[in-house]
């Protein structure tokens, strides 16, 4: 399209420039103040010399091949996991009411934060939790919590459950995202239906047409959910062994220690997470080629019907299992916000108290706010420059080149643990009396992938002939912008912005780091009380974790219609 | 070929699909009423504006009859009840108004998807046979998706009838083909099913190819 | 006469200009002695007044690790009344680890941010004191300066100045006491033990019912440093001494076997069997309130009957101090050196020393932290602020607390060795 010089055209132009110096910069400079003290380099203590010191001293470190092993394992088997879960219930709902169903269940847990989640888990879990109450004592006979390994097993089972748990609706999320599209959804399910009436059982026809298709816009989100399983924090130190813990706890152990001399360990330990995760990434690539290359001859050997009712069978089971996991899991956070005392083994309190939930929300009204005006300066700034880019895209006549489309996920791809270090002592450097600003742009590094991600399919799908109707009548393109393209685009937009509220309100270690600890928003706290004493306490902060983003998703979903039946 | 001209020939005698006594109810009102009898090698042609549940009628065929709708009636291929057989056993073709080829697949690679699990050899044989017969030969390995209009609807065609269906569903097939096109496709794919004797289904809203199609003509309002 | 007359006022300005001389000499070493006379009190009290006028109407960034409730409650409160007198703003930065200060600072040095730190006022000692004062990160001799500072009676209290034996040197004042004080479930065991060595019996007879956390948190490096001291007892004061001494392979050598020996015993018996311990010393008493453990032991005595009361511990627990001894310890509040409101931190540390602060962080229902302020300093009528409640839970009374000897920190330095070859012995589970 021919554009004009208006100021509104030269923003337009140059907002993908901003866009990606936003994303690019913070992580680029972080690592690089990373890479510098991993190779000795560190004035405040006195080095100045580039040696290997740090890597010789994380060598020898005992355990540290368990840690590697741990942090490996755990992330490939929960991502493997959720992916499989992911398609055996698409495979065996894809034709049924119940993939609806199952969405609006697990729509809720992707904007739990992972440290609820885990708080969640790790009660239900324990020898001590729900699970064991259960069966406790008519059943299993104890009287007392069993002195079981479980969770922070040394095979890391309840971190693969956790994450499992965690990464499940997100993906599943993101396929029927795809699944949605018009055009491509329409025919997915078209194609499905070529494949019945050819003989082939439901099962096998997803696995043989549907999947193939499918299976290439997950690759992104699958990728992402495996670097961030690789290096994530939260699950792993709250449910995870910790002789040794995984690798990228211990880092932020490590960066926090008293002893100055480690962080030189840690920036090293930094480095191969960096290649750790590279390396999962570049196995799953490896094994995606693998797996095509085998079954390519299957897809067409003319078979219809594997086990596909054992399959089922398995699913539902699976499915169900997963639905109690996480309805108790919920249940067990509501009853201990609410607890009196909750002896073992009863499956109730004797008595329930609001006094937790009142003493908690006295002190919680400054980290709420905090935790609102930053979701909401981060999430209206990302929406705000996904909008200028995609409505460059359409000015410039080309999509973002495949190198920024894997720029804006860089954030998502690269462990944060390894670059957010070094982006504090960057932001130390340019701005350290503005704490709240430099909050923003850390969150504004997590929010903007997964607005841009979450908007853009919408944005792009828009019919273009609308705007030519209106460039055509004499509109400009600010005016075929803001009249024509954002009330059009008015759900989605809605939808992004819970979308970058949740994410934004999750965010443990950007708000730690970037804020200096000054700023406080209720996931630090949930996260620093987790490791408290108080079970009941903890509760109640997850529990306000887990509705702030509900509150959000209710909103995107209420106000658009509110805002059209009142127009109508 | 001749082997599936061999075995349509077998099934001649009881080749048949027989509709008895369909209602189709959408919240308790009447959408249709049929009671139909195709013989093998016959095409009933339905035709009727889009709502008047032409496509509810294909969906009730195939056993994919959507939420909300119900319907009483009982339908028979040669013979043979499968009112509440799953959709994937009916053994019932689809040809619809787009190819819906697979993405992932080349021409070859599709017709193989549809044939019965087989020896590889003979169904390369039989797929190149069946190509070089509609004019496709040698496009074996190409991706659908460089392939023409018309020349998709094609392999779209021999994939339903490599399938060996007994009988076939035709769904507005030739709507998005230019009429030069249109023509030459319905000739193809009428010969097809009068030769495998196969009884046939389309749906249309366009006079020409329920003239083309020969038979009964049953109009939907 | 013309010349006389010149010569006249030459002289008389002379003249004048020695008085003046002398008049200003005089004056000068008259202030001087007037200074040097009053400099013990008034000059200070002068400087006091300094700070008080230049530190009001600020924010003050308070580092405090925020992992109890009932702390956090209690600093909110000193929010309060910070705001009432000086309408100073303390924040709260509530930290899950002291290291995460000592990092932003050691962060802002490296950032030559040398004036305008983020970290005012950071909670701190034994070896996070040792950290920050070995790469010279606090701000040195201020606390003589906070007229409060006087009722801790340093004078008489050698460790109000002294950090886990190291010479505070004026960078950090005190703000509470603390020893460890053990807990249990006196529905599920009636005879608790009552030293070192029957604590290792009972663990036998309760397996699975005790642990400790995993080093170098600060409550399993107390339960450590505790056991050390205990095993050594027996050994000569020479020996003995060394605890207290910048540890080396030497003394390393003579010490630390009795513990290991202990440990290796102890361990099966230990919760999980000894194969994890949990990383914060706050679980303790989550497992004590899910019923995992029976025996668990904490620093704060009063947070027992203060859980208790928050349903987050059963009835039936009791608290006691063991027979052999009680680690104790002071807790200081320091001022980064690159502070940007010194000041304002001072005025905020001189109310914490400050009876009224004292006395409600000692109650039970507060905090219950020991208060740093002698008695003896203070009127009567104050004296009575720090008298325990009448009625409390029986768990507010610990036994065994009078005869219980304190036991002092060994040197920080023996802080880092023990957990190092701790988790080389125990961290890595095979």
């Amino acid at each position: 399209m021919i554009t004009s010089k208006s100021g509104f055209n030269t923003l337009v132009r140059s907002s993908p420039y901003l866009m990606m110096a936003l994303l690019v910069l913070p992580v680029i400079g972080g690592l690089i103040a990373v890479v510098l003290p991993a190779f000795g380099w560190f004035p405040v203590l006195g080095h100045t010399q580039f040696n290997i010191n740090g890597f010789v001293d994380l060598w020898q470190t005992p355990g540290i091949g368990n840690m590697a092993l741990l942090s490996v394992s755990t992330s490939f088997i929960s991502t493997l996991l959720a992916f499989v879960i992911t398609i055996l219930i698409l495979a065996s709902y894809f034709t049924s009411p119940w993939l609806g169903y199952i969405q609006r269940l697990l729509g809720p847990i992707l904007v739990i934060p992972h440290a609820a989640a885990a708080i969640a888990i790790g009660f239900l879990i324990t020898p001590s939790g729900m699970f064991s109450r259960l069966v406790s004592p008519w059943l299993s006979g104890w009287d007392t919590p069993p002195d079981w390994l479980f969770p922070h097993d040394a095979f890391g089972l309840s971190i693969i459950l956790g994450l499992t748990l965690k990464e499940l609706p997100f993906l599943l999320l993101m396929a029927l995202g795809v699944l949605a599209q018009p055009e491509l959804g329409h025919t997915l399910r078209a194609q499905h239906r070529v494949a019945l009436s050819l003989g082939y059982c439901p099962m096998t026809a997803f696995f043989k047409v549907v999947l193939p298709s499918l299976y290439p816009f997950l690759r992104l989100p699958i990728l992402a959910v495996l670097a961030y399983a690789s290096a994530s924090v939260e699950i792993p130190l709250i449910l995870g062994p910790n002789s040794p813990p995984t690798l990228a706890v211990a880092i932020m152990q490590w960066f926090h220690d008293v002893d100055l001399s480690l962080r030189i360990k840690a920036s090293a330990g930094a480095i191969v997470q960096i290649a750790l995760t590279l390396m999962l990434l570049l196995s799953w690539w490896l094994a995606e080629k693998l797996i095509k290359k085998f079954c390519q001859s299957m897809l067409v050997n003319g078979k219809r019907e594997y086990a596909g009712a054992i399959i089922q069978n398995i699913t539902h089971l699976i499915t169900v299992m997963m639905l109690t996991v996480i309805g108790l899991a919920l249940l067990g956070m509501v009853l201990w916000s609410f607890a009196g005392f909750w002896a073992y083994p009863d499956l109730l309190p004797k008595t329930f108290v609001t006094q937790h939930w009142q003493s908690a929300l006295q002190q919680m009204h400054t980290p709420l706010l905090d935790t609102l005006l930053i979701g909401g300066c981060a999430t209206g700034l990302a929406i705000v420059l996904t909008l200028l880019t995609l409505e460059a895209e359409q000015h410039t006549n080309k999509t973002v080149s495949r190198l920024s489309s894997v720029i804006i996920y860089l954030p998502l791809l690269i462990p944060s643990i390894a670059f957010l270090f070094g982006l504090v002592w960057v932001l130390e450097q340019i701005n350290s009396y503005h704490t709240f600003i430099n909050v923003v742009l850390a969150h504004l590094l997590f929010v903007l992938p997964y607005v841009f991600l979450s908007l853009a399919s919408s944005f792009r799908r828009l019919d273009p002939r609308f705007s030519y109707v209106a460039a055509s009548l004499g509109a400009s393109q600010a005016k075929i912008f803001w009249q024509i393209k954002l009330p059009m685009l008015l759900a989605p937009i809605f939808i992004a912005a819970a979308l970058g509220l949740a994410i934004s309100f999750s965010q443990y270690l950007p708000t730690l780091l970037a804020g200096g600890g000054r700023i406080n928003t209720i996931t630090t706290e949930a996260v620093s009380l987790a490791n408290g004493a108080s079970r009941r306490t903890s509760a109640v902060y997850a529990l306000v974790q887990m509705l702030l983003p509900a509150l959000g998703f209710l909103l995107a979903w209420a106000l658009p219609k509110m805002l059209l039946t009142h127009r109508e | 070929m001749q082997k599936h001209e061999q075995i349509s020939a077998a099934n001649s005698n009881t080749s048949s699909l027989v509709i008895e006594q369909l209602t189709i109810q959408r919240q308790q009102q009447v959408l249709l009423s049929l009671n139909e009898t195709i013989a093998g090698g016959d095409i009933l042609t339905i035709m009727g504006p889009s709502g008047s549940g032409k496509s509810t009628l294909l969906n009730w065929l195939t056993g994919m009859l959507p939420k909300g709708f119900s319907a009483k009636g009982n339908l028979y291929l040669n013979g043979q009840s499968i009112t509440d057989t799953a959709s994937h056993m009916r053994r019932i073709g689809l040809l619809y108004q787009d190819p819906l080829l697979f993405p992932h697949l080349t021409v070859s690679g599709n017709i193989s998807f549809a044939m019965p699990a087989s020896a590889k050899t003979q169904r390369q044989a039989d797929i190149s046979q069946a190509l070089s017969q509609v004019g496709l030969a040698g496009l074996e390995h190409r991706s659908p998706q460089s392939l023409s209009g018309g020349q998709q609807a094609r392999v779209a065609l021999l994939r339903v009838l490599l399938s060996q269906p007994k009988a076939i569903l035709l769904d507005e097939p030739f709507s998005k083909l230019d009429s030069q096109l249109r023509q030459e496709t319905r000739q193809l794919v009428f010969e097809q099913i009068r030769q495998h004797k196969l009884p046939a289904i389309m749906v249309t809203h366009d006079q020409s190819d329920a003239d083309a199609a020969q038979g009964k003509i049953i109009s939907l309002f | 006469m013309q010349l006389d007359k010149q010569i006249f006022p030459s002289t008389i300005c002379n003249i004048m200009k020695h008085i003046v001389a002398a008049t200003a000499l005089g004056i000068s070493v008259y202030a001087c002695l007037w200074i040097s006379v009053a400099y013990s009190q008034p000059h200070k009290l002068a400087a006091w007044e300094l700070i008080e006028t230049r530190g009001v109407n600020q924010d003050v960034y308070f580092h405090a690790w925020g992992g109890d409730p009932q702390i956090n409650r209690y600093i909110q409160w000193v929010a309060e009344q910070v705001k009432q007198q000086y309408q100073i703003t303390l924040h709260h930065v509530k930290l899950t680890d002291t290291g995460e200060a000592v990092s932003r600072v050691l962060a802002e040095k490296s950032a030559n941010n040398d004036n305008n730190g983020q970290v005012d006022l950071v909670w701190i000692n034994g070896e996070n004191f040792a950290a920050m004062a070995k790469h010279q990160l606090l701000t040195p001799n201020w606390v003589a300066q906070l007229p409060n500072f006087a009722l801790t009676d340093p004078d008489n209290n050698p460790a109000m100045t002294r950090d886990f034996g190291v010479p505070t040197q004026g960078m950090e004042a005190p703000w509470g006491k603390a020893a460890l004080t053990f807990y249990y479930d006196s529905l599920l065991t009636q005879t608790p033990p009552q030293t070192l060595q029957q604590l290792n019996i009972w663990s036998k007879q309760y397996p699975g019912r005790f642990s400790y956390p995993k080093p170098p948190d600060f409550l399993a490096m107390s339960f450590l440093k505790y056991a050390l001291i205990t095993l050594n007892d027996s050994q000569p004061e020479t020996i003995k001494n060394r605890l207290y001494q910048q540890a080396d392979a030497q003394s390393q050598a003579l010490l630390l076997p009795a513990l290991w020996q202990y440990l290796d015993d102890l361990h099966p018996y230990l919760w999980r069997k000894g194969q994890h311990f949990m990383s914060s010393g706050l679980a303790l008493r989550r497992l004590m309130g899910d019923g995992e453990l029976t025996l668990a032991f904490t620093f704060s005595a009063t947070e027992v009957p203060a859980a208790i009361a928050r349903f987050d511990l059963p009835d039936s627990t009791r608290s006691y101090r063991m027979r052999d001894g009680s680690l104790s310890n002071i807790h200081f509040i320091a001022i980064p050196y690159n502070a940007a409101h010194t000041d304002s931190a001072k005025l905020v540390v001189n109310f914490l020393l400050s009876p009224k602060a004292q006395a409600k962080k000692q109650q039970a229902n507060v905090w219950g932290d020991t208060s740093v302020i002698a008695l003896s300093q203070l009127p009567a009528a104050q004296q009575m602020w720090f008298e325990p409640p009448a009625q409390s839970h029986p768990s507010a009374n610990v036994t065994n607390q009078d005869i219980s000897p304190a036991l002092s920190e060994p040197h920080p330095s023996w802080t880092k060795v023990i957990a190092t070859q701790w988790l080389q012995r125990y961290g890595v589970m095979r």
